[in-house]
């Protein structure tokens, strides 16, 4: 495909990719809570996505190797065992709250117990992993997701105070319930810099085959299209903000979250909301399970690749399996998945500087990224954010326990 | 060459360039009066996880046992004409004939029983 083709189809999948779960969860329940003043959450969550993914794109399409196959090389398995077995954890846990989040946007849709959908979710998934290569897999998801616009379509149409609104985007401290503020705003930089979205769309990168020659395609696309994912979960909570706060509704279930497009869509709005999140549920679910049987092909040097018959990458094949089970094992306990989800997003920013950290060597080292390293401003960036998610790190779990 | 770098934990491809693994250990050779010398690199799970803890290596070579692989000690591959280190490391020999071939034969013909060979 043209280079102005795929960069299209990679701002749009972007787009209709990046709500799922946890962001729509946290989104929802900040807005209900907060109104606007987490806005700023999810902008600088969005920018800090979006500069991690161009250089997951950018180390891909130079070096040719994934993410967790370079860190492997260059770092060894005694320093990636520890954010491997954590990746894994928290890629089960997600898998858990997606197949969860999934089965609530059929239940909402149908009316049957949402236990009943979480094997024919989790069955389905795996057998989209087995029929489809990685094109159909990812553009289907990213169009078929075009339908959380939604959300942005109902804030605008809400006519939001545009003083609170840009209010929203400076950062502040709530003026009440400050613990479960910053809890929230911990959880939507977990929700929304997820450790598997990076060695994804690094994975994403190889399995296309961009060319070093069409960088600026993967840095068009990693920004933009990030960012304006970012929009979309800004709509969630801006949604929220007008439509549940002011009826007092304090959202701890989806089901109460799907009530915030009613207003704009009236009958429609249900259908609306379980569909943006079953939709994104469900592709997340796809690209979670996919991603663990990347992330462990590429460690451990086995055949991988979306694209090749699953028999000739067998053990590939096994590894998502095996995680795409224990997913819906533990989805099969019961738990809620809004809690699965709030705890997989708290735990995600425990093991971020793990995953940050490497970036600062890998993008500086000619070996992988030859003349394209990192300038000042993204080092500057990664050593913040390596710096952040150290504090972060140690505050989140705390936060969860008092404020979450 | 700095083998820590540019050696270990590389990727390993056989002769038709399909996936071995990745260098797990290396071998040193010491030699009286001269340096050390690198004799072999091994590719095994239990090298991999001796790196990590004995106790890992340990375990996973009884899991090798277990499940009855042919040979579940490392496969142990010489420098020599046999072995190229570039980018990638790669091997004068066939995947198939190796304990991973063996592995991936088997979970082939699983993946194949059960998704039709998808």
């Amino acid at each position: 495909m043209s280079a102005l083709v795929d960069l299209i189809l990679g701002i749009v999948t972007s787009i209709g990719g990046f709500v799922e779960a946890g962001s729509i969860s946290t989104a929802a329940e900040g807005g209900s809570q907060f109104g606007f003043e987490l806005l700023w959450a999810i902008a600088a969550a969005s920018v800090m996505l979006a500069m991690l993914i161009e250089m997951s794109g950018r180390l891909a399409a130079v070096s040719h190797r994934s993410l967790a196959a370079a860190v492997r090389e260059r770092f060894g398995i005694d320093f990636q065992i520890v954010p491997l077995a954590a990746e894994l954890i928290i890629d089960i846990l997600l898998l858990a709250a997606e197949i969860g989040g999934a089965a609530i946007a059929v239940t909402l849709l149908t009316g049957v117990a949402f236990n009943w959908w979480l094997v024919p979710i989790a069955l389905t998934v795996w057998l989209v992993l087995c029929a489809f290569g990685f094109s159909v897999i990812e553009y289907g998801v990213g169009l078929l997701g075009l339908v959380t616009l939604a959300f942005v379509l109902a804030a605008w149409r809400l006519q939001p105070d545009p003083h609170a609104l840009l209010g929203g985007f400076a950062p502040s401290m709530a003026g009440h319930d400050r613990l479960h503020y910053a809890f929230l705003a911990v959880s939507i930089l977990g929700a929304t810099v997820s450790p598997y979205l990076l060695n994804f769309y690094s994975s994403g990168t190889i399995e296309e085959e961009l060319p070093e020659s069409k960088l600026w395609v993967n840095t068009v696309t990693g920004y933009v299209g990030m960012c304006f994912g970012g929009v979309v979960s800004m709509g969630v909570l801006a949604t929220s903000a007008m439509v549940l706060r002011p009826q007092g509704i304090l959202v701890d279930s989806y089901q109460q979250a799907a009530l915030m497009l009613v207003p704009t869509f009236g009958t429609w709005g249900v259908t609306l909301f379980a569909l943006s999140l079953g939709i994104g549920c469900f592709g997340a679910a796809v690209e979670i399970a996919l991603n663990a049987g990347y992330l462990s092909a590429q460690v451990f040097g086995w055949s991988w690749g979306a694209n090749k018959r699953r028999g000739d990458a067998a053990r590939f094949t096994a590894a998502f399996t095996l995680v795409l089970l224990l997913g819906l094992a533990l989805a099969l306990t019961g738990f809620d998945p809004l809690r699965l989800t709030l705890l997989s997003v708290a735990l995600t920013v425990v093991i971020m500087p793990l995953i940050v950290l490497p970036f600062l060597v890998l993008m500086n080292d000619e070996k992988y990224v030859k003349q394209h390293k990192s300038r000042t401003l993204g080092n500057a960036f990664l050593a913040a954010l390596t710096l952040l998610g150290c504090l972060l790190a140690i505050i989140v779990i705390p936060l969860e326990v008092l404020g979450g | 060459m700095d083998l820590v770098r540019d050696l270990l934990d590389n990727a390993v491809v056989d002769r038709k360039g399909r996936e071995m693994g990745r260098v797990d250990g290396i071998v040193l050779e010491i030699r009286d009066g001269a340096p050390p010398r690198v004799a072999a690199i091994e590719i095994a799970p239990g090298v991999l996880a001796h790196r990590v803890h004995p106790f890992f290596g340990r375990c996973m070579v009884a899991f090798g046992y277990v499940f009855h692989l042919r040979d579940p000690r490392p496969l142990v591959i010489p420098l020599g004409d046999r072995l190229q280190i570039g980018d990638r490391v790669k091997v004068d020999m066939d995947v198939g004939d190796t304990v991973a071939g063996e592995v991936e034969q088997r979970l082939r013909r699983w993946v194949r029983a059960v998704g039709g060979g998808a």
